[in-house]
């Protein structure tokens, strides 16, 4: 917490300021992420602003282009972010002076932290209406709701009813009528409230500080979207690395967007709402046309945010690159790291069609043989067609995996083109290492599938490239799977003992194991489930080897008694005495043979 | 590690296909089905670890032993159409002449009831060429039926023993089939049964005729043949649909699911062979 002295004259004290609170976030992204990206679309140049609520000092840098007020109710939080905005008003909503409005109102920390503990509780209504009152007419509202029936509460250990940390002096749930709890309710709120609803943001995969902020109704809409299949995997992957959860949020996430869902079951929305403005002054100040489909920060590294806009001919890339002045800039060639991300490759259409991953996943639950054939070879295909003379492949198509390639049922597509390898990899290792990547999924993630519980990971890819048509060998596996270890290393900035140590790691993976990061209790019963089947299998295997040890060793008896009457008898003696001159020049030839090696042998060595 | 997994050279034809050469096949890490079959695939009566993988020819296959409570069944495709693999050379159709005749036959405990001679009359009435009769190694070597057909003008042949708790395997037992199979125009019998699907792999014109010889102590768990009747009329009577009776081979047989060598020796347990099991077998 900064202690230096404020400006003066920037921070007003009207009443119920909270003197021992903060409630500016712990996690923040680099330049306030998706959400400080979309409030720097929204807010037009010199426009007044006024910021409810606590948020990452970030967003205030990128409203540098506005006059910012905040309303905050934690006076520590003011001291700290007095530098970042023209005015700061510490208190309850009701402290915000009745005389000014304001071109646009961001409350994307929610209506809750608006409130302090101090005064008279307005509710979340009251301090909507105080908020939409200080809006100008054809100003703009940006709202943050937490949805009470999220995903994050749908994975949580622990019930939303039985919160104890200190910001749970009340506790919102899906029981309080006085909130809204779902889409509809809220524009159905923001229209009382005199605004018109626009558009709205699911939040994943937390709504404090989100990742990915997707169209509620272009999600909807777009189930199959390869696009917001691998956006919202990676987000929920990514987002609950640090906590046990009760099962896969990225899972979760996936089928709720594949249901039509992913909207419903967002952590959290943003919503944009107008006032409408007056009839003489039908000027509107805020633009809604251009707003991005998606604001995606994904890493490691970070490059900025991504978002995805409405092209001429479908979406489109675009990126606000990062501000950080240690991200490097370019491709780092000249710093030997084996994978790097290039932000000038975000600039051309989004390929539609469905995430490759998902539609193997899908065919491999149903045992569907033919149709992961199918799609392997024409994924191996693809791949095989953009190696050069050499059979390498070079670039973004070097690093395509399952997770980052759709496929629009006869296209293959490199869905996000800003990872790509330094220097181009062999065909067969590129295809290895994604088979690979899919197989580890596919095995410590517990899902059921065609093939045989005795293959490890390594089998498994083999078994996986032979359907796609290659016969791939156990040793191109392995140098994949350092591959793996390399690209993730230079992505994630680790040095070369951390880039041993990961590659062992890999290489260690069992089928037997939870997936690799975050733990969910599913996850983690699905893997002490298989391990106790394989250990059914392996004590019936042991019992059933056991019977036929006994049973070959019975027979082993008996022939060793049938033999040993029959060498006892006369025709063997006599045979074998026939035999013996034979027998003793075998045995001199071979002495000879032994005899002219150990001769020969020094030689040879003496010539090298 | 399973006898059954050695049967008519099954495994042999697998170690060649894997790239193992003629060595003896390594020990397969579970039980590659046999024999077409309506049940689970495998044979009923042998001893099975439980868990142990299925490998089994077809899709439908698999559906039906894992709906019977097996497990770990994977599809890989019958081990014939390996060896239609790596023998891929069809003769010429003016190199083929006549039909291959298998007279159903159950395995040496099984008893089969019927009347050769009714069957060998309805062979001569319906066969428009010359007739090959390839019997059962248990009935090959029982004189009297052999005369019976070898009187009736047939050449009569026998592919080879298929081998007991891995004594005298023939590991060309299915190279011998499909020698022969290559060489008829025609493959018939009066059941259902892998060498007619291996007959049609093989190019041949199927057919199934005449009485399907029940045996003695038949299992009725599967449906026995009034179900393989029901189920696959298309395939029954003296001329079937050609390319219908070829689809249901592909699909029967697993052809679709044969895997690259690679794939097979992972599937099989043969990736990691250990050096003293190579050195002993070489």
């Amino acid at each position: 917490m900064t202690t230096e002295t404020a400006p003066a004259g920037r921070i007003t004290l009207p009443g119920g300021e909270m003197l021992a609170w903060s409630d500016l976030p712990q996690e923040r992204l680099a330049d306030g992420g998706p959400l400080a990206a979309l409030a720097a679309r929204l807010v037009p140049p010199g426009a007044r602003v006024l910021v409810a609520g606590p948020h990452d000092p970030a967003l205030l840098d990128q409203l540098a282009h506005a006059e910012v007020t905040c309303l905050l109710r934690s006076h520590p939080d003011a001291v700290a972010l007095a530098h970042r905005a023209a005015r700061l008003v510490v208190g309850g909503p009701a402290g915000l002076p009745d005389d000014e409005t304001y071109d646009v109102v961001i409350a994307a920390a929610g209506l809750d932290p608006v409130e302090s503990v101090e005064g008279t509780q307005l509710g979340w209504d009251g301090v909507l209406a105080r908020l939409v009152a200080v809006l100008r007419p054809g100003g703009a509202l940006l709202l943050r709701l937490d949805n009470p029936l999220g995903l994050h509460r749908l994975v949580d250990t622990t019930p939303w009813y039985a919160r104890r940390d200190d910001a749970a002096w009340a506790i919102g749930g899906v029981l309080d009528r006085a909130r809204p709890a779902n889409r509809d309710q809220l524009r159905e709120r923001l229209s009382v409230a005199g605004l018109m609803p626009a558009t709205c943001w699911a939040a994943y995969p937390d709504v404090s500080t989100p990742t990915a902020l997707l169209d509620a109704d272009h999600l909807d809409r777009d189930a199959g979207s390869g696009l917001f299949d691998a956006v919202l995997h990676g987000a929920c992957a990514g987002g609950f690395t640090s906590a046990t959860v009760l099962q896969d949020p990225a899972r979760l996430a996936v089928d709720a967007l594949h249901a039509g869902r992913a909207a419903d079951l967002a952590p959290g929305w943003l919503t944009l709402a107008h006032r409408p403005a007056d009839p003489e002054d039908p000027s509107t100040p805020t633009a809604d046309r251009d707003l991005p489909v998606a604001l995606v920060q994904t890493g490691r590294p970070g490059i900025g945010v991504l978002e995805v806009l409405h092209g001429p001919s479908g979406w489109r890339w675009g990126l606000i690159p990062t501000s950080d002045p240690r991200t490097p800039a370019g491709a780092p060639f000249a710093s030997g790291k084996a994978a790097y991300r290039d932000a000038d490759a975000l600039s051309g259409p989004v390929p539609s069609g469905r995430l490759l991953r998902t539609v193997l996943l899908d065919a491999a639950v149903r045992r569907d043989l033919g149709t992961v054939r199918a799609l392997l070879r024409g994924y191996a295909g693809w791949l095989t067609d953009q190696a050069d003379a050499d059979g390498r492949i070079a670039g973004a198509a070097a690093l395509a995996g399952t997770d980052n390639v759709v496929f629009d049922g006869e296209r293959y597509a490199v869905l996000d083109p800003s990872w790509r390898v330094t220097a181009a990899l062999p065909a067969d290792v590129v295809l290895a290492r994604a088979l690979w990547r899919f197989a580890t999924g596919l095995l410590t993630g517990g899902y059921a599938h065609p093939w045989p519980s005795t293959l490890d990971v390594a089998g498994l890819t083999v078994v996986l490239g032979g359907l796609a048509g290659h016969d791939l060998d156990r040793a191109t596996v392995s140098e994949a799977v350092d591959a793996e270890a390399a690209i993730a290393a230079a992505l994630h900035g680790l040095d070369a003992a951390g880039t041993a140590d990961l590659a062992t790691e890999l290489h260690a993976v069992a089928p037997t194991d939870p997936p690799i990061g975050g733990h969910s209790y599913q996850q983690l019963r699905e893997a002490w489930l298989r391990q106790r089947e394989e250990l059914t299998r392996l004590a019936a295997l042991t019992a059933w080897t056991e019977e036929l040890l006994t049973s070959r060793e019975r027979a082993l008896r008996r022939a060793e008694t049938t033999i040993s009457l029959l060498s006892g008898s006369i025709s063997y003696r006599v045979g074998r005495l026939a035999i013996t001159p034979a027998r003793l020049a075998k045995r001199g030839a071979r002495a000879a043979k032994r005899r002219a090696i150990a001769v020969l042998a020094p030689k040879q060595e003496e010539q090298q | 590690m399973h006898h059954a997994n050695h049967f008519y050279g099954h495994a042999h034809v697998l170690a060649r296909y894997a790239g193992l050469g003629d060595r003896h096949p390594p020990r397969i890490n579970g039980y590659v089905q046999h024999g077409w079959n309506i049940g689970d695939g495998l044979a009923p009566g042998h001893p099975y670890a439980e868990r142990t993988p299925s490998l089994l020819w077809s899709e439908q296959t698999r559906r039906r032993a894992w709906s019977v409570g097996r497990r770990n069944v994977v599809v890989m495709g019958a081990p014939f159409v390996y060896l239609l693999a790596l023998r891929r050379e069809d003769p010429p159709a003016e190199e083929r002449e006549g039909t291959i005749w298998y007279p159903f036959h159950g395995w040496e405990g099984q008893h089969v009831k019927g009347d050769h001679r009714k069957l060998i009359a309805l062979i001569r009435d319906t066969e428009p060429g010359p007739v090959t009769v390839c019997l059962y190694w248990h009935e090959y070597r029982m004189r009297n039926v052999r005369r019976l057909y070898e009187r009736a003008g047939f050449r009569v042949i026998c592919h080879g023993y298929r081998g007991h708790w891995w004594k005298d395997t023939d590991p060309d037992f299915l190279d011998r089939q499909l020698t022969e199979l290559r060489r008829h125009r025609r493959v018939a019998s009066n059941r259902l049964t892998s060498a007619i699907f291996y007959g049609i792999a093989a190019g041949c014109e199927p057919a199934v005729y005449g009485d399907p010889m029940i045996l003695s102590n038949e299992d009725p768990t599967f449906g026995g043949t009034a179900r393989i009747r029901r189920q696959w009329p298309q395939l029954h009577g003296s001329t079937v649909d050609l390319p219908t009776a070829v689809e249901i081979a592909r699909a029967e047989l697993g052809t679709d699911h044969r895997c690259t060598p690679a794939e097979l020796r992972e599937l099989l347990g043969w990736a990691n062979l250990q050096e003293e099991e190579e050195d002993r077998d070489d």
